[in-house]
């Protein structure tokens, strides 16, 4: 398919007239068409579309509104297999804004510089790779992917269709995480051997229900893409997708993917992994859900040599929270129940959260750097950070390969679980090594036609 | 004949005694856990799956049974349990257990089988089936009931006769099927030219409006 950035203005518009014409809804010049071949111009508008509308997707729906009206961006669509979610979307959006189920619609559209996609996690790589083979940046909900095979697929088709893409790990972007990176990559705490992750449980599926026909406003099929077929079940869906391994993975793949992306940055291990990866745990014994409640995961990297572990702890075992005033820069920590421990020869530092919240330790917040200390990267934003990363070229600060790079920790956590015993991983070839049953679950294949 | 051979070859009937000890044990262990799988307690079930992994390729077969039950959490138990048992067995290094398991598996692709069952042994055997699997599986991709399922796990089974079920599928498949088996062909890294893709092929339609400028 034709990107819309190899399109002169005339063409483009040429197109999108007929295309207008023929369609009863407007359509908007994208800034790509009216920018420098390939990049949207500096002051213009970018032109959105999202792609899942609930939940987070309704967060970035309502984040985007006040930018388009602060006159940073256009919106153009929302999309949604969810019927009433669409609607509430559209009502969000206001005027100007076309609603659809299938998202292939927003993909034809050529007035559309970027999607933002914020569905359950069994469509991020198709929609992600789908969206750069039409010519769309793409900010993609975490994690990335949810096989290895996926994450791959990611990365080749950035490169190839040279897309920004920004994986919604916003822990990165926050204001204390900046301090917290900075304090330790100036060896306050020593030469760091050891990062201990922690987490409260995956939940069980307490209330149990039968399988059942999906409700009216749901398209089940589409809701399904491309995993395998199977019954609706209410508790699928919505937001609970995440305690089903195929379509969430549990608290390793949404919580890990903020914690352990801190860690992974921090530690400046971006582009690396492990040599092997060992989990325990407890799987749930009914219900639907079929995540680990409890879970501990031991990765070990080489050259330079290290050791990440991810723990889901019962409560009571969560190390306590840092008593706060609210004046620090991330304010109060309204999640306590998750982080990591970083530990040094010289010392440990702990932060709280890693997602939207990220709370560093007082040590690290109030560690005035020296003439000569070494400074780190200062994201101006999540969103602000890809929007630079659109206009100007940029890498952003969670860009494809280092989201891929923390999901694979996640997915490979998962598997290790899942099949009861160690694997060996190698990080160069990103191939699980000497185990047929393991190496052939690093894909998943899909069901036609949502498929990479 | 069993008494004559019994009496030529002494040391078959002490041979021919353990296998009947050791036989009856198996039944003893399948049957133990078959009856935690079904019992209407989530602790004892929680019991039994911990001992299904022990119990192994023998607790195949009745553990189909058990995924027919009329109880969805001994369904849920019952397929628990089959998949305990196909993640030990894929396990480097346990060739013999696993050849056990996969035959017993191939088994339950019959048509006296649920769609249920047959779809979780079609997936299993796309995690443990090699070539010995590709023939059943392949018979499946004109079965409208699994045939997508079917076609998964051909596109999952690696070598050379997944590959060649899959090209001979995409010749004698129905049309409406042979976008589905191209699909895999392409993921295995063939080039098909016939039937296109059509990933990117919108579909869906929406009920939902717009918002209408007003005056409009």
């Amino acid at each position: 398919m034709k990107r819309t950035k190899q399109l002169n203005r005339r063409e483009f518009l040429a197109g999108a007239a007929t295309s207008a014409a023929a369609l009863s809804f407007p359509y908007l010049v994208p800034s790509s068409a009216l920018a420098a071949r390939g990049r949207a111009g500096a002051n213009e508008r970018l032109t959105m579309a999202h792609i899942g509308v609930g939940g987070m997707g309704g967060y970035h729906l309502q984040d985007m509104v006040k930018r388009r009206d602060r006159g940073e961006v256009n919106i153009a669509a929302v999309c949604d297999a969810d019927e009433n979610r669409l609607a509430n979307a559209v009502k969000t959006a206001g005027k100007g804004v076309q609603p659809y189920r299938d998202y292939r619609y927003i993909l034809q559209r050529k007035d559309i510089d970027a999607v933002v996609i914020a569905t359950p996690d069994h469509w991020h790589g198709v929609q992600m790779v789908h969206a750069a083979e039409c010519g769309k940046h793409v900010y993609v909900e975490k994690p990335a992917c949810c096989t290895i095979e996926e994450g791959k697929a990611m990365v080749a088709a950035a490169r190839e269709n040279k897309i920004s893409v920004q994986v919604g790990s916003q822990g990165r972007s926050q204001p204390e995480a900046y301090l917290a990176h900075r304090y330790l990559v100036n060896g306050n705490i020593g030469h760091i051997s050891r990062v201990d992750c922690f987490h409260y449980p995956s939940p069980a599926d307490n209330n149990p229900v039968p399988d059942s026909d999906p409700p009216p406003e749901l398209d089940w099929d589409l809701w399904l893409g491309p995993l395998r077929w199977r019954q609706y079940n209410k508790r699928y869906c919505h937001g609970v997708f995440r305690w089903i391994m195929e379509s969430g993975g549990g608290q390793i793949r949404d919580r890990g993917a903020h914690v352990m992306s801190c860690a992974m940055w921090w530690m400046g291990a971006d582009g690396t992994g492990p040599v092997s990866i060992e989990a325990t745990g407890t799987a749930p014994t009914k219900g639907l859900w079929d995540s680990a409640i409890l879970m501990n995961v031991t990765y070990t990297f080489k050259n330079p040599d290290w050791t990440l572990t991810w723990t889901q702890m019962p409560n009571d075992k969560l190390p306590s929270a840092e008593k706060r005033t609210g004046k620090e820069p991330g304010g109060k920590i309204s999640r306590p129940g998750y982080g990591a421990i970083y530990r040094g020869d010289k010392g440990e530092f702990i932060h709280w959260g890693g997602d939207g919240g990220t709370w560093a330790e007082k040590k690290a917040r109030e560690w005035k750097p020296p003439v000569g200390a070494e400074d780190v990267y200062k994201s101006p934003g999540h969103k602000e950070d890809w929007f630079k990363g659109i206009k100007t070229g940029a890498k952003t600060i969670m860009n494809i390969e280092a989201a891929v790079g923390v999901a694979n920790l996640c997915v490979l956590g998962n598997l290790s679980f899942i099949c009861g015993r160690k694997l060996r991983w190698d990080p160069v070839k990103q191939e699980i090594v000497g185990d047929e049953q393991a190496r052939r679950m690093m894909g998943r294949p899909q069901r036609h036609p949502y498929h990479l | 004949m069993y008494k004559k051979l019994i009496k030529a070859f002494p040391a078959a009937s002490a041979v021919a005694a353990a296998s009947g000890r050791a036989g009856a044990a198996e039944k003893q262990a399948v049957d133990g856990l078959i009856a935690k799988l079904r019992d209407k307690s989530d602790k004892v079930r929680a019991e039994g799956l911990l001992s299904a992994v022990e119990v192994g390729a023998p607790a195949v077969k009745p553990l189909a049974k058990v995924m027919e039950d009329d109880d969805i959490e001994v369904v849920r138990a019952g397929k628990r349990a089959l998949w305990k048992i196909v993640r030990n067995v894929g396990r480097p290094g346990a060739g013999n257990e696993k050849k056990a398991v996969v035959a017993k598996l191939v088994g339950l692709l019959g048509e006296k089988q649920s769609a249920l069952v047959r779809r979780e042994a079609l997936w299993m055997l796309s995690e443990i089936g090699g070539d010995e699997t590709v023939e059943p599986v392949a018979a499946l991709l004109s079965d409208e009931e699994v045939r997508e399922d079917a076609r998964m796990v051909l596109q999952r089974i690696p070598g050379r006769q997944s590959l060649e079920a899959l090209k001979d599928g995409l010749k004698n498949a129905p049309m409406d099927f042979r976008p589905n088996i191209a699909q895999s062909l392409r993921q295995r890294g063939l080039m098909v030219r016939r039937p296109a893709s059509v990933k990117l092929v919108p579909t869906k339609k929406t009920n939902v409006k717009p918002l209408k400028d007003e005056g409009t």
